[in-house]
């Protein structure tokens, strides 16, 4: 993905996980290697897929809003992502399902995450189950 | 193109990989070869860092994300020194004999499976945790299952020395889990066997296959120089599980026709469910899987577990996004979950196939009973739940993300078919079965009841791809059972086949 689709999906992202605009540069460079990493996997009919994807959602709220994605305002994205959570057509969903996978693995992949969200593994569990 | 020979190829290295190498061992005191070529990496002891993305894209195909064709299920399935039995719970069933009744292969009764089945419990390890050793998230799906009159057991699991990590997904970082890694395998190699990773098959050809040696970034190199092999061998066993095992023997093309080759694929898809709790409570130390209930098994077509996933897993199973979504997120250390497993049909059309590349394509169709399978399981799910003390639910099929207490008594119209739409819930599967199927002939099946292809008397299948129709239970141990067998097999055709 160029930088243009990185910072599309970082705005995106952030409507699906609100902790994404709290993402430091750190934090950010966690997100793209996870997701870039689990992109760079997939077969090139599947990335491109999901840049065409990227673009159609960019794009797709012009025909209900007249405006892109990222010039909507916070509830108008949501009622944008809401429509393709539960689209008419699988092959929306499928995208949307994609992106929301990818925007969950950027963030909660990141076990600099898991303290705010009550996460706390230890090798050693039992020790807390006999405490 | 490096040349070796052997008198047994195994590929795989899995829960029939490593039982069958283990069970041919004593071939290599009598002066034969036995070799078992692994695709992936055997990971070192420190490489187990219970992080979620870096343990996926080590141990799993596709890192734990490959799609069927039409995307609606995700398949989860091993790549590592030990298969799937590295990243396993360790759940230890033997097959029920109405279950095996059911597969109707001619010439595998029950007494020899069952009797084959309990060595490997033996052998495993499998055994009931202690009580003080089981959770909060199980202790009260146990509550609230007897609370509601529901049938619920405890799972035996194969472990020694469990530090409760809750890890076994992501393999275990204390060595506790007794898969073929830590029991077959060693046992095999202290035999002579050579064990040779991050080997790809590619085809087999008349009684030899075609490899790739190529080293990751990590776990231990190979024992052979990176490159590309032609191995020879007497017999050939393919054990590289329920998706790879078809798609081997495809890109293969044996000369045999084998209509069932890659068809009845079965899955037991599954959901995650996931309820709240007021109170922090243990759900993420301990061992994930203590308890199941099969109540509805015969009557609806469902199983429900007990299970405890990570962040990532966690996150894309809630069907949402949000503020809503984030919110649920953040009470991880409060949230008690189940997985919902259907059991489905052994459909001809629900197949393993290859695209130009010859590599595997799933086409799975969800029937309509198993769609009903997984919105009746969800309610159950949401009784047990409630029951436990939840005070709200998440459901893949609920009309909206939250189900509260107050509305326990109005699940039929609030977990409904319609809410339930493929491409939006996250389906799931890691017990893969079928595709090369047992059976009398070869028009309707791919081996005999001792996974003999038909018709090709050097080449066995020993792994789950032999199960003709779904298991109804976790698969392990069966698996290594039928290996069992066509290890027994392997070893009494050995002579002739040596000699052919």
């Amino acid at each position: 993905m160029n930088e243009r689709q990185w910072q599309r999906l970082l705005h995106i992202g952030a409507s699906i996980v609100p902790e994404v605009t709290g993402l430091d540069a750190e934090g950010q460079r966690r997100f793209r290697e996870l997701v870039g990493g689990a992109l760079a996997q997939r077969p090139r009919n599947m990335q491109r897929q999901f840049a065409l994807f990227l673009g159609v959602l960019q794009w797709l709220p012009a025909l209900r809003f007249g405006r892109r994605f990222d010039r909507l305002d916070a509830a108008q994205r949501d009622a944008v992502l809401r429509w393709l959570l539960d689209a008419p057509a699988m092959r929306l969903r499928n995208g949307f399902w994609g992106l929301r996978t990818l925007v969950f693995m950027g963030f909660y992949g990141q076990p600099q995450s898991w303290p705010a969200i009550g996460y706390r593994p230890s090798f050693d569990g039992n020790q807390h189950l006999h405490a | 193109m490096r040349e070796r020979s052997f008198d047994v190829v195994i590929i795989g290295s899995g829960a029939a990989g490593g039982t069958v190498a283990k069970e041919l061992s004593s071939l290599c005191r009598e002066g034969l070869s036995v070799a078992v070529l692994e695709w992936g990496a055997k990971l070192r002891e420190q490489e187990y860092t219970g992080r979620e993305a870096e343990m996926a894209d080590k141990l799993y195909f596709d890192s734990g994300g490959f799609l069927t064709r039409d995307h609606a299920m995700t398949l989860a399935f091993g790549r590592a020194y030990g298969g799937s039995t590295v990243v396993y719970t360790g759940t230890s069933l033997a097959l029920p004999e109405t279950v095996l009744a059911r597969w109707g292969v001619p010439g595998l009764e029950f007494a020899d499976l069952r009797r084959r089945s309990e060595k490997y419990l033996a052998e495993n390890n499998v055994h009931l945790l202690p009580d003080a050793d089981l959770n909060d998230n199980n202790r009260l799906f146990l509550a609230a299952c007897q609370r509601l009159g529901y049938r619920v057991e405890q799972f035996p699991i194969n472990v020694k020395g469990c530090h409760g990590a809750g890890l076994c997904n992501l393999g275990c970082p204390n060595a506790a889990k007794q898969g073929t890694n830590c029991v077959q395998l060693p046992v095999a190699e202290s035999q002579g066997v050579e064990v040779i990773t991050n080997c790809r098959v590619e085809t087999i050809g008349e009684r030899e296959c075609v490899a790739t040696v190529a080293n990751p970034s990590f776990g231990e190199p190979s024992r052979w120089p990176e490159g590309r092999y032609r191995i020879r061998a007497k017999a050939v066993v393919v054990a590289a599980g329920a998706v790879n095992s078809p798609a081997l023997l495809l890109r293969s093309q044996l000369p045999v026709r084998l209509p069932a080759l890659g068809r009845y694929f079965t899955t037991h898809p599954a959901l995650i469910l996931v309820g709240e709790h007021d109170r922090p409570i243990t759900n993420f130390y301990g061992h994930p899987k203590s308890y199941y209930c099969d109540q509805f098994v015969e009557s609806h077509g469902f199983l429900l577990e007990t299970c405890m996933y990570f962040p990532f897993t966690t996150a894309k199973n809630l069907i949402g996004f949000g503020a809503v979504h984030s919110e649920l997120m953040r009470s991880m250390d409060r949230m008690q979950m189940i997985l919902v497993l259907a059991v489905d049909p052994a459909l001809a059309d629900n197949r393993v196939s290859i695209d130009r590349n010859g590599d595997p394509v799933v086409d799975y169709t969800l029937s309509d009973g198993v769609l009903d399978s997984l919105v009746a399981s969800q309610k159950a799910a949401a009784r047990v739940f409630f029951a436990a003390g939840c005070h709200r639910v998440h459901a893949p099929a609920g009309v909206r993300f939250f189900l509260t207490a107050s509305e326990r008594d109005r699940l039929d119209e609030l977990i409904t078919r319609d809410a339930f739409k493929l491409g939006k819930v996250s389906i799931s599967s890691a017990h893969l079965m079928g595709g090369c199927r047992m059976g009398g002939g070869p028009s309707t099946s791919v081996t005999d009841a001792w996974g003999q292809v038909h018709g090709v008397p050097w080449l066995f299948v020993a792994d789950a791809s032999l199960f003709p129709a779904s298991a109804e239970i976790n698969p392990y141990v069966t698996i290594m059972a039928l290996a069992d067998r066509v290890a027994e097999r392997v070893r009494a055709r050995l002579p002739e086949l040596r000699t052919a």
